[in-house]
């Protein structure tokens, strides 16, 4: 894409966000280069720190009249390359924009910035006795604005729902420059539902620069079981049988030894050591609680569970979520390098994909590592790899394509909660057909007409995709028609 | 409304050859009705109507045929053969079901496995998982479950082009590509028609006590209605219902009889001065009385601390009006207005111009000034963008939704 950032316009973007705002040096942009999928690093023209709605809107409309594409940030956890700048792009990072603006709690409701950390939406409601239900594991660092973004999710959401479920409405910079509201502060806006297409579509409609949230009353009591088993199978058949009895835990989790390894190597969580571990989270009265558990504990050891061990009290279970919550992080304490994939299948698949899965990392030889979300059937395989030994980075880069290759044939989904971004948008038409993606272009040509707002993501697009399009083979006309043989 | 370029009788002679002459039909307002059996014929309908400038409404049981006040289309796809339940992995809490399927079927296939779709819609032994889709409608079960944007997972749409694309997929935990799925809801029909849906689905609650509270006026029942909502309670349902003479406040509550929650519910109560009392069916939760009749139906939108003085001062805009309001706890409003036609218009009016309300008029009589909603300028010029992108003929939804805005 031509860049036309001239000195001309960089001072006329200096002028809006001043000199404090405006980042051109190349050794400072290194750190915009990536997000936390550092596989991928492209370093963007310039930075903006924009600190006002304002400021965004003056920014995107310079952007439009000189067609300059442009990337949103927020703190650059992201796990899909969503926030990687693309070349020539102006990267707009919001982490500036970190003000909480108004609590109602009578409404249930707090309106904030989104640069806002998600566990300071929590932590500001916490005295009341509520909390912000997504729950990311990123979410000490991760921003609010990116959580929209992606529509992140988290290890509660398999009973209390995605960011979708809990932003009411946000205020958004179109790529044009015009601000408008979407969704509303009371239920259902009239018209269509564009926050509800809006949240998780990657930064490509527009830059979100204030949500207001649904908040939730903090349950009255919360108890995490932590059982061990031989087995990944008998885990999860315990899953699937908690599900049969008719309860709704607020998260179910399953790890494998690896990431136990992992896990007590990096923050001592002092999990037992097992082939799988199953977390399940139960909340709400505590004479019900008491009583579901019971129930689980029944299933988890007519399962085969050796040990099932009670996490009551805060700290208990704080280090519980600990030692889940850093798994990703602690993979490094296992390889020099690793990418976290995000597949998801239909529950009941489990057993099967995990079979095929592990097959297929032996056949690489390359080592995966697994923590999932086992209640709502996300996975999050972990390749580890080493960067320095010549053409193992691509391998691993292509076997977590092929896991997800494997999710799409069991009925799943390529991202759960994590989003397409760079890494997977070639794999999108795997899941899709062309007339589905084409489809939802419909939609980002009515808000994204010149195609600005962070371009080349998401969508596959032939550039990046190239001729040997993933997924299903597709012969070349001069093959099809029989004038040449592929060999 | 945009006029065909060939008669209706060679349209209906044409929409035979896709469908078999005994599908199609001419209905006494004029439109012709084309009973389709899949998906692909749907496609080869609306792409021949997109050629030939026809306009088209999608129709399901019909119970809310009336809503967003639609002009008599060319051609009314019906739905109703389309009525199967596809798939029910119950392991998996997910469904897929095609459009037609009427809401109670569905419902009465998934309780075989203890399971349902948590939603408890208007008319559901007639109105359709498509028609419920595009109205986006919902009921008491709302307080816990959420609206449909938060139960649909996936669907099959065709577009006006005859483009059939899928959305979302069948899994609950899906963030890839676009959520067309959540646009679709509410949309009135108007971008695509929608012809099968995915669903995540809820185990059938295992515990069930409904109780209510009446007070002369709803101003009284706010203090308790607030300390539920912000109470440990598992509330399943919390309405409030409103007529000329009297205010009760319905509480449901779902948790395990050991949690002993009826007792902390009828403290509360005492505690403000009211006494609560167990009903015994759930009757309290229908609203289909409120569409009886010619009623002028309204939907509005309050914050959730303003339900009770909202539901007070409807009365009070209306003093010669029959109103009646159903009012769900989180903020939204089912309004029955009945009377005359200048007293109603003059009813809304005043309810419009109290603000921080949003008013939907949904049905009514047509004497009645209708102007159903007002959007911000910028806001309007992205949705009409994208009716613009779906459907650039404006074929569907003839006056639907568009006209009133």
């Amino acid at each position: 894409m031509d860049t036309h950032l001239t000195p001309a316009v960089v001072s006329e973007l200096r002028r809006i966000v001043g000199e404090r705002g405006l980042i051109t040096a190349a050794n400072q942009l290194q750190t915009y280069e990536c997000d936390g999928l550092t596989a991928f690093r492209v370093p963007p023209a310039a930075v903006l720190l924009p600190e006002t709605t304002e400021q965004v809107q003056k920014i995107l409309r310079v952007c439009h009249r000189e067609r300059i594409p442009f990337v949103a940030r927020g703190s650059g956890t992201g796990l899909s390359g969503g926030a990687l700048p693309t070349e020539g792009s102006v990267v707009l990072s919001l982490s500036r924009m970190n003000r909480i603006l108004n609590i109602d709690i009578p409404n249930q409701q707090i309106t904030v910035q989104p640069g806002v950390i998600n566990s300071n939406v929590t932590a500001a409601v916490a005295p009341p006795g509520y909390f912000y239900a997504p729950d990311p594991s990123s979410q000490t660092v991760c921003s609010i604005g990116g959580n929209v973004a992606e529509n992140a999710g988290g290890a509660h959401c398999l009973k209390y729902g995605f960011t979708v479920t809990h932003v009411l409405e946000m205020t958004v910079v179109l790529p044009d420059g015009e601000v408008v509201a979407l969704g509303s502060k009371l239920p259902d806006a009239p018209g269509y539902d564009l926050a509800g297409v809006y949240i998780g579509s990657e930064g490509t409609l527009g830059i979100a620069t204030e949500m207001t949230l649904r908040i939730m009353r903090k349950p009255e009591t919360v108890q995490v079981i932590l059982a061990a088993f031989d087995t990944i199978s008998a885990a999860a058949q315990s899953v699937s049988d908690v599900i049969a009895s008719g309860q709704l835990p607020a998260a179910m989790e399953i790890m494998d030894r690896l990431s136990i390894e992992a896990a007590e190597l990096s923050v001592h969580p002092n999990y037992p050591a097992c082939e799988a571990l199953l977390l399940i989270e139960l909340d709400g009265p505590q004479a019900e609680v008491d009583i579901q558990m019971g129930v689980v504990i029944d299933i988890c050891k007519k399962n085969g569970a050796w040990e099932t061990r009670l996490a009551v009290d805060e700290n208990a279970r704080f280090l519980v979520w600990k030692g889940r919550k850093a798994a990703f992080a602690a993979a490094g304490r296992l390889s020099p390098n690793y990418i976290v994939q995000d597949g998801v299948i239909p529950r009941t698949a489990l057993p099967v994909v995990l079979e095929k899965l592990n097959a297929m990392a032996a056949a690489e030889s390359l080592r995966v590592t697994n923590v999932f979300h086992a209640g709502d059937g996300n996975l999050h395989p972990i390749v580890l790899y080493d960067r320095n030994n010549p053409g193992e980075e691509d391998r691993a880069i292509d076997l977590s394509l092929r896991i997800l290759d494997v999710c799409v044939e069991a009925g799943g989904s390529i991202t759960g909660e994590h989003g397409v971004g760079r890494e997977k948008q070639c794999s999108m038409s795997y899941m899709f057909a062309d007339p589905d993606l084409e489809t939802m272009q419909r939609v980002r040509r009515a808000f994204d007409p010149l195609n600005l707002s962070n371009p080349e993501k998401l969508f596959p697009t032939p550039r990046l995709c190239g001729e040997r399009s993933r997924g299903a083979y597709a012969p070349h006309p001069v093959e099809a028609s029989g004038i040449a043989e592929v060999f | 409304m945009i006029s065909p370029v060939i008669p209706t009788q060679r349209a209906a002679e044409d929409l035979a050859l896709v469908v078999g002459g005994e599908s199609v039909s001419q209905n006494t307002d004029g439109a012709i009705a084309v009973l389709p059996r899949d998906t692909q014929q749907i496609s080869a309908i609306l792409r021949y109507a997109t050629k030939n400038g026809l306009t088209v409404d999608p129709q399901g049981g019909g119970t809310k045929q009336r809503w967003g006040s639609g002009a008599v289309p060319h051609i009314r796809l019906c739905l109703s053969r389309l009525n199967r339940v596809l798939d029910h992995p119950w392991q998996d809490l997910t469904c897929t079901v095609q459009a037609g399927c009427t809401w109670a079927s569905l419902q009465q296939s998934l309780a075989k496995h203890g399971q349902f779709v948590a939603l408890d819609p208007l008319f559901t032994d007639r109105a359709t998982v498509g028609g419920i889709l595009a109205a986006n409608d919902s009921g008491s079960l709302r307080q816990r479950y959420g609206s449909l944007r938060d139960l649909v997972i996936g669907m099959t749409l065709v577009l006006p082009d005859g483009t059939i694309a899928k959305t979302g997929g069948r899994v609950v935990k899906n963030v890839a590509g676009y959520d067309l799925s959540k646009l679709m809801t509410g949309s009135m029909g108007t971008l695509a028609v929608i012809t099968e849906a995915n669903f995540r689905l809820h185990a059938l609650p295992q515990h069930a006590r409904t109780f209510t509270v009446t007070a002369p006026d709803a101003i009284r029942l706010a203090p308790l209605l607030a300390r539920i909502r912000g109470s440990h309670l598992i509330v399943q349902s919390l309405q409030l219902r409103r007529n000329k003479t009297e205010a009760n406040l319905d509480i449901c509550i779902s948790s395990h009889p050991a949690a002993q929650q009826d007792a902390l519910l009828e403290e509360m109560a005492r505690g403000e001065g009211l006494a609560s009392q167990e009903i015994r069916e759930g009757f309290c939760f229908e609203r289909e009385s409120l569409l009886a009749g010619s009623s002028t139906f309204l939907r509005v939108s309050t914050l959730p601390t303003n339900v009770c003085a909202f539901a007070d001062e409807l009365q009070r805009a209306a003093p010669k009006v029959d109103v009646v309001s159903i009012s769900q706890g989180i903020g939204l409003h089912d309004v029955s207005l009945r009377g005359s036609s200048d007293e109603i218009a003059d009813a809304i009016r005043q309810i419009r111009a109290k603000g921080s309300t949003t008013v939907t008029v949904l049905q009514s009589d047509p004497a009645v000034d209708t102007t159903s909603f007002t959007i911000p300028a910028p806001v309007m010029s992205v949705m009409r963008a994208i009716k613009h992108n779906f459907d650039p003929g404006g074929i569907l939804g003839p006056g639907k939704f568009f006209a009133n805005a």
